[in-house]
C-alpha cells in the first residue's frame, strides 16, 4: 500500500442512487440522496450537487431526516452503523454502531430516540426482520447501539416493502404475497395473504408499499401492475381492497400526497401516474426517460421526486409537472462505447440512455449533453432486441464523430457506421454519412488518424471487423453541386480493405505522426504503410490473441505495446522490429496518455485491480497500486487537465497533466488524486443558508418573501458598497442569481440595484450616505407596496431601521452579524402576530 | 356399459330473456326476479337458491318492478300502467289494478309492507295501500314534469326519494309536498347529455345515494341539498343499486357488466367517521346489469344476459359450505325439452311457440368420441304457435310421439300428430 499523503482513490461521479428514497430537506430546497456509500446533497433551484458526505463504509441503503430536528439527517449502510449528520454543514454528528447490516432505515416521530432498522435474521439466510434500535444519547462521537428489539419477523429486504402508518401507529411489510399489518399499541399483528396462483396473467406479488397520512389505508403496488388499496385491515375477515390497474408491469414504488388525496405510482414504463382520491382518474406525466425506481414528495407537498434505474434524479412539481432533472452519470446498461475524452469540451462521452451518448462534464457532475445516436424510438419490452451505440470515435479535434451501432442479434447483426460532423452553428453534431453494414459481422474496433495540425483530406477512418477484414474510409469531395445536398459537399467511402490470412481483426491503433497503422488480427499484430497500405511488419507472442494495442507517443513513438489473453505485456521496438520487453500481468485495461509518454495498464488478478504505470522506453513501471479499487475496473481514460496540477512530488509526474480515471463494473467513476482529503472537499463545503424557522402556511411563506426581500436587497446594496473591492462575486449577487426568477421582483426594479452593485463606488463614501440610500430604497419600496396595508408600512420602518443598525455594525465580526440577523428574525415574527 | 349414441342437439334456438329486475323479501328468504319477457321467478335462499315457482309471462305485461309487501305478497308493475298482484300459489296473476299514470318505471313498498308507491310517466307518484286480497288507491303526491324512474322509501316511511331524469327530488309524505330538488348534472362540464337517474336509495342517516348514466354513484345530503361525495365507478352508466339492510355496504351494477360494492368504511381504525370506499369490481356479466340485490351474505346480479349471479360476501360467510359458493344461474331451471324415445322425435319448447325435430340417425357404429356421419340429417317437423297473449307454461310430447300437448296459465291444449304426412290435429 502507498504511505500517507499518496494517491488516494477518489469517486468523482456516476454510483448507484439506488439505495433508498431520496428525502427534501424541510423548507424543499436540497434534496439528499444516497449514492454509493455517500449520501449527496442537492439543491433544488439549481440542481447543484452541492455537498457529498462521506464516512460510511458500504453502500449506503437508507437516510431519513430526523423527526425532531429537521436539520440533521440519519443514514444507514451496509457497514452496520447510523450516522446523524447536520446535512447543512456536512458534519457528521454522531455514529451508532449496530453490528449488523442494515438494509432499510425508518424513522417515527412518535417513536422517541429510537429508530427502525431491517436487519438480517441471525442463524437463517434470506430472512429480514425489522427491528427497533435505540440511539443511545452519549456524549462521544462513536457510540455503540445494541438495544434491538424486533417488531416484525419475516420482512421484505427492499426499503420499499414497509412502510408506517398514520402518525405511526401501525406497520406495515410486504412480501411476496403476504402482507402483515402491526399495531404497535395493541400489540396486534394482522397477517392477509393474496392467492398465489397466477390467474388470468396476474401475479399477485407484492412490491411495493405505501401508507396513507391521514386515514387508515394502505396502498400497495403488484408484479402485474396492479394498486390495491386495503382498509379495514384491522379486522381479520372484514378487511377490503379496491384496485387500481394501468401498468402493464411490475409497480415499482407508490407514494401518496401529503394531504393524502393523491397517489403517485410509478414502473418500468418511465410514466409517473397520479391517481385521484383512490378513483380510477389518473393523470399521467409521461417520457421521463427511463424506469422510475423511488417516488419521494417533500413535506410541504410542493414537490415530488423520482429516482429511476439510470441514475436520473427528475424534481416534479405538485400539479404533475416536470421541473427539472438532476443528471449525472447517467448509468447505462452496458457501456460498450468505452470511454472517450470529447477532444472540445474535454467531456466524457459514453453510453447514455438506450441509443443515445452522453457528453458528461467531469467538473460539474453533470450531463451535458446526450445525443441520440440511434434516432429510433426506444420501447420497453422484455426481450425485445434494440439497436444500441456500440463504438464511438472522435478526431483530434473533434469536428468528426464516428459512431457505430448494432442490432444485438448473434447470427445476422445488422450494423450502421455513421459520421458526424460537428457543426458550430448549432454547436451540435449533425448526421453526414451513414453506412449500413460496413462490415458483414461485428465491428471491433475503430479509430481516426489522428493529425490535428494537418489539412482535412489526411483525416482517415479505420474500422476493424469480425468478418476478418480492416477498412479505411476516407473524405470524397461530392461530384453533384447543383444537387440538394450542394451545399454539403464532403461525404465518406471505403478505400482500401485490408485482411490478414482470414484471421478476425480485434484492434487497431494509429501511430502518433499518422504514418503507421497497428492492427491486430487474433494472435498477431501487423503494422501498416498508411499511405501505400502496405504491410510492414507484424509481430506476435503467443499463446493468446492479442487484447489491447497502442503505440507510444513523443519520445517512445518507437514502440509498440500490446497486451494479450494470456496475461502478457509486451512493447515491441519498431526499428529493431524486436521484442524489447515483456511483463507477465493480465492486462484489461491499456490506456496512453495523449499529452506524455506515460501508459497506464490496470490488470485484474485475483479479484484485484492493480494499476501500472510505465513509459515503454524503460520496463520498470513508474508507479504502481495494487488493490486499487474492490470492484473491478472496466475501462479507463486520461482527461487532459485546464492548467497542469501542481504536485510536489516527483513521482506523480505522469498525474501533472491528465487526470486518470475509472469506470467500474457498478459505473462508478473513479479518479485518483494527490491531494489531502479536506483540500479536495473545500470548495463544496461551502455553508449553505440555511432557513431556520420553517413558513407554516403558503401565507407566510409569501408574506414571509416579500418581507425577506427587502432586507436582502437593502443588505445586498450595503455588502457590495462595502465590499466590491472583492474580485469574486459577492454572495449577495449569487444569492440574487439562484433565487428562482419568478419570486423576484420586476426586472426594471431590480436592474438599478444590480447595475449599482457592479459600479465601483468610491472609496470615501461615508456610512452615512450609504444609510440615506439604503433610506431611499425602503422608501421606494414602500411606495410600490402602498396598498398592502399599515401593518407591512409598519414592518418596512422597522426594517429599514434594523438595517441602519446592520449597516453600523457591518465592521463586527461574522458571528455577531449572524447573532444579529437572528434577532431581527425573530422581531419579525413577533410582529407579525399582531 | 351398454353402448349409446350421443346425439349433438344444436337446434335448439332458445334466446333467454334477460333478468329486468329483482326484489329481495325483507326480512324473509326468497328472492323474486322478473325477466324482460314478463316471466317473474321465485328463488328461495333458504332452500340453496332453489328455483320454487315460475309464472310464466304475458305478451301485454313487461314487468317493471317487483316488490314484496304485507309479508309474502308480490306486486309487480309495468308499462302496461297495471300493478299485478302475484298468486304465488296458482303460478298466476291474480288481481291487476291500473296505477293510473300511464306506464310504471318504478314501485316501491313502505318499510312495513303497507303501502306501494308507484312512480309513473307523467310525472306523478302515487300511493296505494295494500289490503287483503288487493290494492287501494291512497293519494297522489307531488307532481313534477319528467317520468319517475326509481323510488326509494325512507326506512322510517317520512319520506320518499324519486329519480328521474337531470334531478331527483325528495317528497314529504305527510304533506305531499316535494321538499328538496336536486339536479345531479350540476357538476359535469358538459351538459350535453341528459344524465338519468337510473337507481336511488334513501338511507335512515339522510343520504340520499344516486346512480346515473355518467357512471356516478353519488351520495347526497338531501336537507341541506349538498353533495357529500361523488364516485366514478364506471365510464358507462350506472343502472342499477342496492343498499344492504345494516347500510354499510351497497352494490352497483354497471352496463358494461361490471358490479362494484361500495362499502362504509372508517377513516381512522376506532374513529367515528366513516366514508364510503369503492371496494371489490367484480365482472360476472357480459351486458348490462339491470338488477342488483344484497341481501346479508351475498350480492346477486340479474343482466341482459339472463345470468343471475350470486356472489357470497366471504367476510360474512362463517363456514365454508355451500353458502360460500358463487353461484350462476345461465340456463331455464325448467324442463323446456321433452323426448319422444320411440318415435326418436324431440320437442322444443319457446314462451309463445313449440318446435318438434326428428333426430338424425346413422347406420354406422365407431369408437368412443367418433363422430359418426349421418344418413339423416335431424329434420325439422312442426312449428306450433301458441294462441292468446300467455306464454306456454309447460309441453310434453308422448313416447310414441303421436300426442303433443302444452298448456299456458289458463288453458291446456292437446294435439295428435301423424307423422307419416306431417299433419298436427287439435283434438
Amino acid at each position: 500500500m502507498v504511505a500517507a499523503g499518496a494517491l488516494r482513490v477518489v469517486r468523482c461521479g456516476g454510483g448507484a442512487l439506488r439505495g433508498a428514497r431520496a428525502v427534501f430537506s424541510a423548507d424543499s430546497k436540497y434534496l439528499l440522496c444516497a449514492s454509493g456509500d455517500f449520501v449527496k446533497v442537492y439543491s433544488v433551484t439549481t440542481e447543484e450537487t452541492l455537498r457529498l458526505m462521506g464516512g460510511h463504509a458500504d453502500l449506503v441503503t437508507g437516510i431519513q431526516l430526523n423527526p425532531h430536528n429537521h436539520m440533521q439527517l440519519y443514514s444507514s449502510s451496509l457497514d452496520g452503523s447510523i450516522k446523524l449528520w447536520d446535512f447543512m454543514d456536512g458534519i457528521p454528528i454522531k455514529t451508532f454502531t449496530v453490528g449488523c447490516k442494515l438494509l432499510a432505515l425508518y424513522t417515527l416521530a412518535s417513536a422517541g430516540d429510537s429508530v427502525f432498522v431491517v436487519i438480517p435474521k441471525k442463524g437463517e439466510r434470506d430472512t429480514f426482520q425489522l427491528v427497533s434500535v435505540k440511539l443511545t444519547k452519549g456524549a462521544g462521537q462513536d457510540l455503540e447501539a445494541k438495544e434491538l428489539s424486533v417488531v416484525l419477523d419475516g420482512v421484505g429486504a427492499s426499503p420499499k416493502q414497509i412502510a408506517f402508518g398514520r402518525e405511526g401507529e401501525y406497520v406495515v411489510s410486504v412480501k411476496e404475497v403476504n402482507l402483515q399489518v402491526y399495531f404497535f399499541k395493541r400489540k396486534l399483528l394482522n397477517r392477509f395473504s393474496l392467492r398465489a396462483v397466477k390467474t388470468k396473467g396476474g401475479d399477485n406479488q407484492f412490491s411495493c408499499v405505501a401508507c396513507h397520512p391521514t386515514e387508515d389505508c394502505i396502498a400497495t403496488g403488484h408484479a402485474d401492475g396492479k394498486i390495491r388499496l386495503w382498509r379495514n385491515f384491522h379486522h381479520r375477515k372484514e378487511y377490503t381492497y379496491s384496485t387500481l390497474h394501468w401498468h402493464h408491469d411490475i409497480v415499482m414504488d407508490l407514494a401518496f400526497s401529503v394531504e393524502g388525496t393523491r397517489l403517485l405510482s410509478g414502473g418500468v414504463e418511465a410514466v409517473l401516474v397520479q391517481w385521484h382520491n383512490e378513483s380510477c382518474q389518473k393523470d399521467f406525466l409521461p417520457r421521463l426517460g427511463s424506469p422510475i425506481e423511488y417516488i419521494s414528495m417533500s413535506s410541504d407537498g410542493a414537490l415530488c421526486c423520482t429516482l429511476h434505474t439510470d441514475n436520473r434524479i427528475t424534481i416534479i412539481n405538485s400539479n404533475l409537472r416536470f421541473s427539472r432533472s438532476i443528471q449525472g452519470l447517467i448509468k447505462s446498461r452496458d457501456v460498450k462505447t468505452g470511454l472517450v475524452v470529447d477532444p472540445r469540451t474535454k467531456a466524457l462521452v459514453m453510453n447514455g440512455e438506450p441509443g443515445h451518448l452522453q457528453f458528461y462534464c467531469l467538473q460539474s457532475d453533470q450531463q451535458l449533453f446526450s445525443l441520440d445516436i440511434v434516432q429510433r424510438q426506444y420501447i420497453h419490452e422484455a426481450g425485445l432486441k434494440q439497436s444500441d451505440l456500440v463504438k464511438v470515435a472522435f478526431s483530434a479535434q473533434g469536428t468528426w464523430l464516428a459512431t457505430v451501432e448494432e442490432r444485438e442479434e448473434v447470427t445476422d447483426p445488422e450494423l450502421e457506421l455513421k459520421l458526424w460532423f460537428y457543426e458550430e452553428e448549432t454547436q451540435s453534431f449533425k448526421l453526414n454519412t451513414r453506412i449500413n453494414t460496413p462490415h458483414d459481422n461485428h465491428i471491433t474496433d475503430m479509430s481516426f488518424r489522428d493529425m490535428g495540425e494537418l489539412e482535412d483530406d489526411s483525416l482517415i477512418l479505420v474500422t476493424t471487423g469480425r468478418d476478418c477484414v480492416f477498412k479505411v474510409w476516407v473524405m470524397v469531395e461530392d461530384t453533384d453541386p447543383e444537387g440538394k445536398y450542394a451545399q454539403q459537399s464532403v461525404s465518406w467511402s471505403c478505400d482500401f480493405v485490408g485482411s490478414y490470412h482470414n484471421y478476425q481483426a480485434t484492434n487497431c491503433c494509429f501511430s502518433e505522426d499518422g504514418s503507421l497503422l497497428a492492427v491486430s488480427f487474433e494472435e498477431t499484430v501487423t503494422v501498416w504503410d498508411s499511405v501505400t497500405w502496405d504491410l510492414k511488419c507484424t509481430f506476435c507472442h503467443p499463446p493468446g490473441n492479442i487484447r489491447n494495442i497502442c503505440f507510444g507517443r513523443l519520445t517512445c513513438s518507437k514502440y509498440l505495446i500490446g497486451a494479450t489473453d494470456y496475461g502478457f505485456l509486451c512493447c515491441w521496438n519498431l526499428l529493431t522490429c524486436a521484442l524489447e520487453w515483456s511483463a507477465h500481468l493480465n492486462i484489461v485495461v491499456l490506456q496512453p496518455d495523449p499529452l506524455s509518454e506515460h501508459i497506464a495498464a490496470v490488470s485484474w488478478l485475483s479479484k484485484e485491480s492493480s494499476l501500472f504505470v510505465f513509459k515503454p522506453n524503460e520496463p520498470q513501471p513508474i508507479y504502481i497500486q495494487r488493490n486499487l479499487c474492490k470492484e473491478k475496473i472496466l475501462l479507463a481514460a486520461f482527461v487532459p487537465r485546464d492548467e497542469p496540477e501542481t504536485t510536489g512530488s516527483e513521482k506523480y509526474l505522469w498525474l501533472r497533466r491528465s487526470q486518470l480515471l475509472f469506470l467500474t463494473d457498478t459505473q462508478e467513476l473513479m479518479t485518483l488524486s494527490t491531494k489531502p482529503l479536506e483540500e479536495r472537499l473545500t470548495p463544496s463545503s461551502k455553508q449553505l443558508a440555511v432557513e431556520e424557522s420553517l413558513p407554516v402556511t403558503p401565507f407566510s411563506v409569501l408574506l414571509g418573501k416579500h418581507r425577506r426581500q427587502q432586507p436582502q436587497e437593502d443588505t445586498d446594496l450595503g455588502k457590495l458598497v462595502v465590499h466590491n473591492k472583492h474580485e469574486q462575486a459577492s454572495p449577495a449577487v449569487r444569492e440574487l442569481l439562484h433565487t428562482p426568477a419568478h419570486v423576484l421582483p420586476s426586472a426594471s426594479f431590480l436592474c438599478p440595484i444590480f447595475i449599482n452593485s457592479l459600479l465601483i463606488s468610491k472609496e470615501n463614501k461615508s456610512a452615512e450616505e450609504v444609510a440615506n440610500e439604503v433610506e431611499m430604497e425602503s422608501e421606494k419600496t414602500e411606495d410600490d407596496s402602498d396598498e398592502e396595508g399599515d401593518v407591512t408600512e409598519m414592518e418596512q420602518e422597522d426594517t429599514s431601521h434594523m438595517e441602519l443598525l446592520g449597516e453600523v455594525t457591518c465592521k463586527l465580526s461574522k458571528s455577531q452579524e449572524k447573532e444579529l440577523r437572528k434577532i431581527r428574525k425573530m422581531d419579525y415574527s413577533w410582529i407579525s402576530a399582531f | 356399459m351398454g353402448e349409446f349414441e350421443v346425439h349433438r342437439v344444436r337446434f335448439f334456438g332458445l334466446v333467454p330473456a334477460g333478468v329486468r329486475c329483482l326484489a329481495c323479501q325483507p326480512r324473509g328468504s326468497r328472492l323474486a326476479l322478473a325477466r324482460t319477457d314478463g316471466a317473474v321467478e321465485v328463488y328461495n335462499f333458504a332452500a340453496n337458491y332453489y328455483q320454487e315457482k315460475v309464472i310464466p309471462g304475458h305478451e301485454a305485461r313487461a314487468v317493471e318492478s317487483l316488490c314484496w309487501a304485507a309479508g309474502d305478497r308480490l306486486f309487480g308493475a309495468g308499462l302496461s300502467g297495471d300493478i299485478t298482484e302475484y298468486d304465488l300459489s296458482r303460478l298466476s296473476a291474480a288481481r291487476a289494478a291500473d296505477g293510473g299514470g300511464g306506464p310504471i318505471w318504478s314501485m316501491a313498498a313502505n318499510g312495513t309492507g303497507t303501502q306501494l308507491a308507484i312512480g309513473c310517466e307523467d310525472g306523478s307518484v302515487k300511493i296505494f295501500q295494500v289490503v287483503p286480497g288487493g290494492i287501494q288507491f291512497e293519494r297522489n303526491l307531488d307532481r313534477r314534469k319528467g317520468r319517475v324512474l326509481c323510488l326509494s322509501w325512507h326506512p322510517s316511511d317520512t319520506h320518499i326519494a324519486a329519480g328521474s331524469i337531470d334531478i331527483f327530488r325528495v317528497i314529504d309524505i305527510a304533506s305531499g309536498q316535494t321538499v328538496q330538488r336536486i339536479m345531479v348534472n350540476y357538476h359535469v362540464e358538459k351538459v350535453k347529455r341528459e344524465c338519468v337517474v337510473w337507481a336511488i336509495a334513501l338511507l335512515s342517516r339522510g343520504t340520499v345515494v344516486t346512480a346515473d348514466s355518467f357512471g356516478r354513484v353519488q351520495f347526497w345530503d338531501w336537507q341541506q341539498g349538498t353533495l357529500a361525495e361523488s364516485h366514478t365507478v364506471s365510464t358507462s352508466a350506472v343502472l342499477s343499486l342496492a343498499v344492504a339492510e345494516k347500510e354499510d355496504s351497497i352494490v352497483v351494477g354497471t352496463s358494461t357488466g361490471a358490479t362494484y360494492q361500495l362499502q362504509l368504511l372508517p377513516v381512522k381504525l376506532g374513529g367515528s367517521e366513516k366514508r364510503w370506499v369503492r371496494t371489490k369490481p367484480f365482472q360476472h356479466h357480459s351486458h348490462d346489469v339491470r338488477a342488483v340485490a344484497h341481501s346479508p351474505t351475498a350480492l346477486i346480479s340479474g343482466g341482459l344476459d339472463a345470468q343471475l349471479v350470486i356472489r357470497p360476501l366471504m367476510e360474512k360467510v362463517q363456514k365454508k359450505g355451500y353458502d360460500a359458493v358463487l353461484r350462476k344461474f345461465t340456463f331455464p331451471h325448467r324442463r323446456l325439452v321433452s323426448c319422444a324415445r320411440k318415435a326418436r322425435l324431440l320437442l322444443f319448447q319457446f314462451s309463445q311457440h313449440l318446435e318438434l325435430w326428428r333426430l338424425g340417425s346413422t347406420r354406422e357404429t365407431g369408437k368412443d368420441g367418433e363422430v359418426l356421419p349421418l344418413c339423416r340429417m335431424p329434420e325439422h317437423l312442426v312449428q306450433l304457435k301458441s294462441k292468446g297473449p300467455e306464454h306456454i307454461y309447460c309441453s310434453c310430447v308422448s313416447p310414441c310421439g303421436t300426442w303433443l300437448g302444452y298448456s299456458t296459465a289458463s288453458r291446456f291444449h292437446l294435439y295428435r300428430v301423424r307423422c307419416d304426412g306431417v299433419s298436427l290435429r287439435k283434438v
